[in-house]
């Protein structure tokens, strides 16, 4: 199962959806053999009847049996809203290995799409966004979503610098359920700035949460004697040496990294660090973390 | 610590190259792309200061590789004597063969000296004779050998040629510039101070050449000579015959000296005159007998002093028959030969009878006893008499022929056999009279002559001969006098006349020396001196196409030319004083006198500070205060030149290997590391 979630296996499979489908189905097999999550359609518990309940989740086979009314419960019988933030900033083009972060984020934000609409019949919506909002899907539950979802993110390609302002503004006007909003950028920019651009999204009691997409060439960067880098979003060059990348960069990275989260936290937003050569099921597992939790 | 060549340390800018690539390589990495270079620190300093740390190593090897390269050419050299290295240089032994150096017991003296320095030469020390004369002729190959080495000095004899110790400076440059080792240059001379170049710098000497001087002979010895003869080198009436000569004494008291003339080595006069302390006086013989022919003549005094050979000067005298030339004119014009006939006996040696006669008269003229034939402004001639005219040129004659406004009616130039283009009259233009131009100096009648750029042309006849030597041209490029050769002989066109309607030259005074000059040349007679100095050079072959062979009577009897010289050779200098019989290559014969020249009568010795100077010129001789070096003992030196290019060449080779290890120890990290 873990190799279907192999973002280079993913890699090589040409359709989305087919991405999607492997993706969550072989995670969904996994997770049968938990005890932790269910899915809407799985049964929960009985409960006795009560006047008032609707007599459609009555369990007529049990009444039959014994001659009382019980109420069949499901997970997540109430209906939410999940709504995907896609960064597709040129920043997000940088590729160590076979899969970029843009390329990544696709995989993630296709299997969440396809969990949510297919499995818990969540709406779904979808804003890619690089300075400004490229691409916006609102959010929706209907037959033929998922396609739309899935195009809109084939189309996706990096280009531009990033913005959280103005995107999550214009975001802001659209959310009018209460739901789940999944931000996935590599997050280049002060800490203290992403968290203040973010939380306004809680609004309405929506759930928040960032997934930090990184290189691992970004988080431990293999550079022998000097070098020039190029800056992708600006084009600034910067030489650098071998020993600084190694030392004083990753004491920087890492308290980047560290600073996001704690800020995060701190504004009661969900964080979550992903490396582009790791499996996707970390990602599914956090946001069924948070669709348990809320129901 | 010196250099030998320090030019060469210029190359030491060349370091600058491996830390300009070293530079270059650092900022030529391949640039990479980065999602974000927001975390990195933008100071390039810091990020790069290990990096070049790192190539220390490696630039400090290169840039050593440099300077060695450099002090390898630039031959450093060190004083004193290096452990266990035997001082290695090279002793060259230079006697001044002057004429100078026969006065009294000079040339002994040099030799014995020069003696004393072999025995006292150490065993592996090489060694080289040179004698200095007019030139510096190397007697031995560079030897260790003293046996050879003396047996080369006790051969070398004072010569009769003048010496220059500008050559010894010019042959010390050579021999630096041809070995590596230091050389230590000894002179055995009596350092005359008319040896000494007029510019000091001739004597400047490389820094490699240490210079031991040995001095012969009393700096200030007296010495009597005849400094000059002023005669005559061609004469027809000895009656008007006078020969003056000048006698000089070099540090000498008042004294009276007997001068005497000898004609064929015979006395012809004998006169005495009173010579002033340290000064000069004249004696004239007038009208001397002299016969008839090539005449050896000597001036000689009886001067019993250190330096005989300058007691007599040699020269030679040519005594002949007035040439007899023929002037002919239209009938018409007498007023050209009148000025032809005015120049030739106003000039000094007036050696030529002219004969008139006009164009008319020449049909029955016997042409045989002419030495020249001068055709002024003929108009015409009868076919017969051209032809007779032709065929005397034809025979070895010479003939001039002016064109004038008569000739220009005609078609053609008799005799000169070159058609007329047409006439250019110049009073006729804006410019009124045409100048000359151009002057071949090289050409005989016209060469030698000053002032010609004054004279007015009115009136030119152009023709029409291309292979013709033009000695002189006008401004408008008009040839103005022309010569060809006919069969054996010669015809020279004047393009314009010898009258004043035509040019304003039987005017000028140019003229006398003009038709002086052109009556010499076209009789035969030349111009010829009446003595030489040792070493100048006698033209054995006038005209470089003859075949023939020439050949030289030394005074010591021998013939002194080879095979190949004699007939090859075109000039040939001449070796000792004395009397020369030539046979030039036309069959032709000659006498001429060489005598040493008189700048070696001066036997005062130069300045002690002068030597010194000449000394300290190569920063490698002794200190200008040293006494030992200039008063000739020969000079023991404490310490020695060792070069130390070998041992550079060997660091560098070190250098070399150890660059390539590193550089190749480098590249296979850099190889491991992408």
């Amino acid at each position: 199962m873990q190799n279907l979630l192999d973002p280079a296996v993913l890699n090589a499979i040409s359709g989305l959806d087919l991405v999607a489908a492997t993706v969550v189905d072989g995670f969904v097999a996994g997770l049968h053999r938990s005890a932790d999550f269910g899915f809407s359609q799985e049964f929960a518990e009985y409960r006795a009847y009560a006047p008032g309940d609707d007599l459609r989740h009555v369990d007529w086979n049990v009444y039959a049996r014994s001659d009382r009314a019980y109420i069949k419960r499901f997970h997540g019988e109430t209906n939410s809203q999940l709504m995907l933030l896609v960064d597709a900033s040129s920043s997000m083009g940088f590729a160590s290995h076979a899969v970029s972060k843009l390329a990544y984020v696709r995989f993630i934000a296709a299997a969440l799409a396809y969990l949510a609409t297919r499995r818990q019949r969540d709406a779904t919506g979808l804003v890619v966004f690089g300075d400004t909002v490229r691409d916006f899907v609102p959010p929706s539950s209907r037959q033929g979503h998922l396609q739309r979802l899935l195009a809109s993110l084939m189309r996706a390609e990096p280009q531009a610098k990033t913005s959280y302002a103005a995107p999550l503004t214009h975001l802001q006007s659209f959310l009018r359920r209460r739901g789940m909003v999944v931000v996935m950028s590599d997050f280049y920019a002060p800490p203290p700035d992403i968290v203040r651009s973010v939380t306004p999204l809680r609004i309405h009691g929506n759930e928040v949460v960032l997934f930090q997409v990184l290189d691992p060439e970004e988080l431990r960067p293999n550079v022998a004697g000097s070098s020039m880098l190029i800056d992708l979003e600006t084009g600034a060059q910067l030489e650098v040496s071998e020993d600084y990348v190694q030392g004083r960069y990753r004491e920087r990275i890492e308290a980047h990294v560290a600073d996001l989260s704690r800020e995060a936290r701190r504004a009661g937003i969900g964080y979550h660090l992903l490396q582009t050569d790791q499996p996707l099921d970390q990602a599914l597992m956090q946001y069924l973390r948070l669709r348990t939790g809320r129901d | 610590m010196g250099w030998l060549a320090p030019g060469f340390l210029l190359g030491t800018l060349a370091i600058a190259l491996p830390v300009w690539l070293h530079l270059l390589k650092r900022s030529a990495s391949q640039p990479r792309k980065f999602s974000s270079l927001m975390l990195f620190e933008p100071q390039r300093r810091s990020t790069t200061r290990r990096r070049r740390i790192d190539h220390w190593l490696l630039l400090l090897l290169r840039v050593a590789v440099l300077l060695l390269l450099a002090a390898v050419f630039a031959e450093p050299y060190v004083r004193g004597h290096l452990p266990g290295a035997a001082p290695a240089k090279l002793l060259v032994l230079a006697v001044d063969t002057s004429a100078s150096m026969r006065a009294g017991t000079r040339m002994a003296d040099a030799r014995r000296d020069a003696l004393a320095v072999v025995a006292a030469k150490p065993r592996d020390t090489q060694g080289q004779v040179v004698s200095l004369g007019s030139r510096a002729d190397s007697l031995t190959e560079q030897v260790q050998d003293a046996d050879v080495l003396a047996a080369a000095i006790r051969g070398i004899n004072a010569t009769d040629a003048r010496g220059s110790f500008a050559l010894l400076a010019s042959l010390a440059r050579t021999l630096a510039a041809g070995t590596h080792m230091p050389i230590e240059m000894h002179l055995f001379s009596d350092m005359q101070a008319t040896g000494l170049p007029p510019d000091f710098n001739e004597l400047r000497l490389p820094p490699a050449v240490t210079l031991v001087l040995h001095p012969v002979g009393e700096a200030h010895l007296p010495n009597w000579t005849v400094e000059s003869v002023a005669a005559p080198s061609q004469v027809w009436d000895p009656t008007k015959t006078r020969i003056v000569a000048t006698v000089a004494g070099f540090a000498t008291p008042a004294a009276t000296r007997t001068v005497s003339l000898l004609i064929n080595d015979r006395l012809a006069s004998q006169q005495s005159i009173k010579v002033p302390a340290s000064g000069r006086a004249s004696v004239v013989f007038a009208a001397p007998d002299i016969p008839y022919g090539l005449v050896r003549a000597s001036v000689q005094i009886d001067a019993a002093d250190a330096l005989a050979a300058d007691d007599r000067y040699d020269f030679v005298i040519q005594r002949s028959e007035r040439v007899h030339g023929l002037f002919v004119h239209q009938s018409s014009d007498a007023a050209t030969g009148l000025y032809f006939r005015s120049a030739l006996q106003s000039a000094a040696d007036a050696a030529v009878v002219l004969d008139e006669v006009t164009v008319d008269q020449l049909h029955n003229r016997d042409l045989s006893g002419y030495a020249f034939i001068i055709l002024s402004d003929i108009a015409a001639l009868s076919p017969a008499v051209e032809t007779r005219l032709t065929n005397w040129v034809r025979a070895g004659g010479r003939a001039l022929l002016s064109a004038g406004t008569a000739a220009a009616q005609q078609r053609r130039v008799p005799v000169f056999d070159a058609p007329i283009l047409g006439a250019h009259d110049y009073t006729r233009d804006d410019i009124r009279f045409a100048s000359i131009a151009t002057v071949d100096e090289a050409y005989a009648p016209a060469g030698a002559l000053a002032g010609w750029q004054g004279i007015k042309v009115f009136y030119v006849t152009r023709v029409d001969a291309p292979q013709a030597e033009v000695g002189l041209r006008l401004a408008d490029q008009t040839p103005l006098l022309l010569e060809k050769t006919l069969g054996t002989g010669r015809v020279v066109l004047l393009s314009t006349g010898f009258d004043r309607l035509t040019t304003d030259l039987p005017l000028q005074p140019q003229f006398v020396a003009f038709v002086d000059r052109l009556a010499s040349y076209l009789s035969g007679r030349g111009t010829r001196v009446s003595a030489l100095s040792v070493g100048d050079s006698v033209d054995l072959r006038p005209d470089p196409r003859l075949r023939g062979s020439a050949d030289v009577l030394a005074p010591d009897g021998t013939h002194p030319l080879d095979l190949r010289q004699a007939a090859q050779v075109r000039t040939w200098p001449l070796p000792a004083a004395g009397f020369y019989a030539l046979t030039l290559a036309d069959s032709r014969h000659d006498l001429v006198a060489a005598n040493l020249s008189r700048l070696e009568s001066d036997l005062t010795a130069a300045s002690p500070d002068t030597l010194k100077l000449w000394q300290a010129s190569s920063d490698r001789s002794a200190p200008a205060g040293s006494t030992a070096a200039v008063t000739g003992a020969p000079m023991v030196r404490d310490e020695s030149i060792h070069n130390l290019w070998w041992y550079a060449m060997w660091l560098l080779l070190v250098a070399v290997v150890t660059e390539s290890l590193v550089a190749s120890r480098y590249l296979n990290t850099q190889r491991e590391s992408s």
